[in-house]
């Protein structure tokens, strides 16, 4: 046996393994300096630098590690490196800055800051496992990193201990996670059932040129799909979402809003597109396989998921049960996206998701700095704060005006492709749909505004001083979400190349 | 000449032998001071008789865990014993790494004081949101049992 593709498969999940280095080198920091800290979240911060610049890397230097050469006809691997999975490798790096960021500021994780060892222990596994979910090509790798990420959140979410909502929070995460995974897991099983191979490519090959039991295979894509729209929080499946970020650490909320989403996405599109899609057209539309309609079962998916988030939002007087439910909206455009099953289409993605991370991290920033205050997060608490402490009140305004999609800011040039893509599509239905749930997220979003500008308060308002270094932190977080809003071509630009996925 | 069915077989033999031979030997050799606890089918200082729904102590979990982690790494060492001349060198620092994170792991657990039966009392966490005062008599009942 060859061996040889073992050595230079490791060259290309360098950023998997410095991840890995890190995440040991924190723990052997915890256990040395046991009484000090203060070294942790910089040698976080040292252990991300060093992954950036390797995925950066990985945009243009693309491959296939860990290939079966001698078991398989084809010689495509385990773990695809390409270009979009680089993307969202990205994605997921700039939230772990913020992240750390977020963590450093926290009143919460500063309570807790005996356990600071294993709580960014835990972060490194956490972004281990998206590393691997967004690209990996192997339904068992994509098995083990999909339980990476969620066992680590799990007790993420529940770290602090101080609240007994903490704890809810990661007992029900748990129980939806496990019940998901055990779903996901029997698709897995079925699909190497019918097709005998786990590998996507192998299975792509195997669709394509055998006749199978399409009741059977249509289960088994559900089942599948069950494991994925746990960790987007799409509708039948978003239970756990309202409850979780309402109950866990905002730093960890604010995470699994972003971080853990895009890994999710990553890894439908990249199922989708591998197992399922024999050639792109002349246009970038998808040729895809008739044995299952991804195209309907997305379509019906997405609308029920933004509808169903946008409506409940209305009532939520918790702000971080109503970003709750708006990631949960957020999600359900995304899907839109990705439902077209086209290039065009998943750009619109990309961009969106870039943008979405600036703008949603923000408005969690604020909420936490408030909450770090006053000590709540009661919509109806921040009656007059937009006059006690006029620099957050109009951070949050953008923050808010992005996340609804409303121009000069990023989130309409987000939205804007997004629509462009349905309606080269063809899919004019869906598109009206899409907007008018626009047009009820305007309600929840300005809701919070009304409440900051407009609302007298009864009692006294407290005033949220901000310190420089958050100051500087907020306009490093405004400054894309109002710069993109205008000058998005490099965006747009990066998206396109970032488009093509391996293995076709 | 034997079969393989029949080297199994010398091995059942040796097997049904062995134990009781052990036990007889060990008999001779041991202390033997009983009290009412050793005394007990389970004897883990845990009552056998009674209600099911008591709280163990989490420590059993704890090790319980930890033996796993080291089972596991026995069934994935055996392939690995198996083949590693295969991959030369790459094969056995592949293997070496894998140990050295184990060992990371046990180091943690050690440090942590995981390890130790008896352990410095816990101090509970303070709840900001503590139940309202009219669950008190829920929660003292709930103590008493």
């Amino acid at each position: 046996m060859n061996y040889e593709n073992l050595y230079s498969s490791l060259s290309l999940i360098q950023p998997e393994i410095t991840i890995s280095v890190f995440l040991l080198l924190i723990v052997v920091a915890d256990l040395i300096f046991d009484k000090n800290k203060a070294l942790i979240p910089f040698l976080a911060l040292a252990g991300l630098i060093i992954a950036s610049v390797q995925v950066i890397l990985q945009v243009t230097n693309t491959g296939y590690a860990f290939p079966f050469s001698d078991v398989y006809l084809s010689r495509k691997g385990m773990v695809t490196v390409d270009a979009f999975g680089a993307f969202f490798k990205l994605i997921i790096i700039i939230s772990s800055f913020i992240l750390v960021y977020f963590s450093y500021v926290s009143d919460e994780i500063k309570k807790s800051e005996k356990n600071l060892g294993e709580y960014y222990a835990l972060i490194f596994g956490m972004i281990l496992g998206m590393f691997f979910l967004s690209s990996a090509s192997d339904l068992i790798l994509i098995y083990v990193a999909l339980e990476l990420l969620s066992l680590s959140s799990y007790v993420l979410a529940g770290f602090s201990k101080l609240r007994t909502r903490n704890s809810e929070a990661s007992l029900k995460y748990l129980i939806y996670g496990a019940t998901s995974s055990g779903l996901m897991l029997f698709g897995i099983s079925i699909f190497y059932g019918l097709s005998g191979t786990t590998n996507l490519y192998e299975i792509n090959t195997f669709l394509a040129s055998h006749q199978i039991n399409h009741l059977t295979l249509s289960f088994a894509s559900i089942l599948i799909f069950a494991g994925i729209g746990y960790k987007i929080s799409s509708v039948p499946f978003h239970f756990w979402t309202p409850d979780v970020y309402e109950g866990a650490p905002i730093s960890i909320t604010a995470y699994l809003s972003v971080a853990s989403k895009a890994a999710g996405f990553a890894l439908l599109v990249r199922f989708i597109k591998s197992a399922f899609v024999t050639s792109d057209d002349s246009l970038g539309y998808w040729e895809i396989l008739s044995v299952f309609d991804w195209h309907s079962l997305l379509i019906l998916v997405s609308i029920l998921t933004m509808t169903l988030g946008n409506l409940t939002a209305l009532w939520q007087n918790n702000i971080k049960r109503m970003l709750a439910y708006s990631s949960i909206a957020h999600a359900g455009y995304m899907l839109l996206g990705v439902a077209v099953l086209s290039n065009q289409g998943l750009v619109a993605v990309l961009i969106y998701f870039f943008f979405y991370l600036f703008m949603n991290l923000g408005a969690f920033f604020i909420v936490m700095l408030i909450a770090n205050k006053t000590g709540s997060e009661e919509i109806d608490d921040y009656n007059g704060l937009g006059y006690t402490s006029p620099f957050l009140g109009v951070a949050l305004t953008l923050f808010m005006v992005a996340l609804i999609g409303l121009p000069p800011t990023a989130g309409f040039i987000g939205k804007l492709y997004l629509f462009i893509a349905l309606v080269d599509a063809q899919m004019i239905t869906v598109a009206i749909i899409a907007l008018l749930n626009t047009v009820i997220a305007l309600y929840y979003y300005i809701r919070v505004l009304k409440h900051m500008f407009l609302t007298k308060s009864t009692v006294e308002t407290q005033t949220v001083s901000v310190i420089r270094p958050n100051i500087i932190f907020i306009i490093f977080m405004l400054a894309p979400v109002l710069i993109f809003g205008v000058y998005f071509g490099p965006v747009v630009d990066f998206a396109k190349r970032c488009v093509q996925i391996l293995g076709l | 000449m034997l079969t393989e069915f029949g080297k199994i077989f010398i091995f059942i033999l040796l097997a049904v032998v062995f134990v009781p031979l052990i036990v007889y030997v060990a008999k001779f050799i041991r202390p033997a001071r009983p009290t009412k606890e050793k005394l007990k089918i389970y004897e883990c200082g845990e009552n056998p008789e009674g209600s099911p729904w008591i709280k163990f102590n989490i420590r059993f979990y704890v090790i319980a865990l930890i033996f796993l982690i080291f089972d596991v790494e026995v069934v994935l060492l055996f392939p690995w014993a198996l083949t590693y001349q295969d991959f030369g060198f790459y094969g056995f620092m592949v293997g070496i790494i894998f140990l050295l994170i184990l060992g990371l792991g046990m180091a943690y657990e050690w440090r942590k004081g995981d390890l130790e039966w008896e352990r410095p009392k816990p101090i509970p966490p303070i709840l900001d949101d503590e139940p309202p005062a009219e669950n008190e008599e829920l929660k003292e009942e709930s103590l008493t049992i």
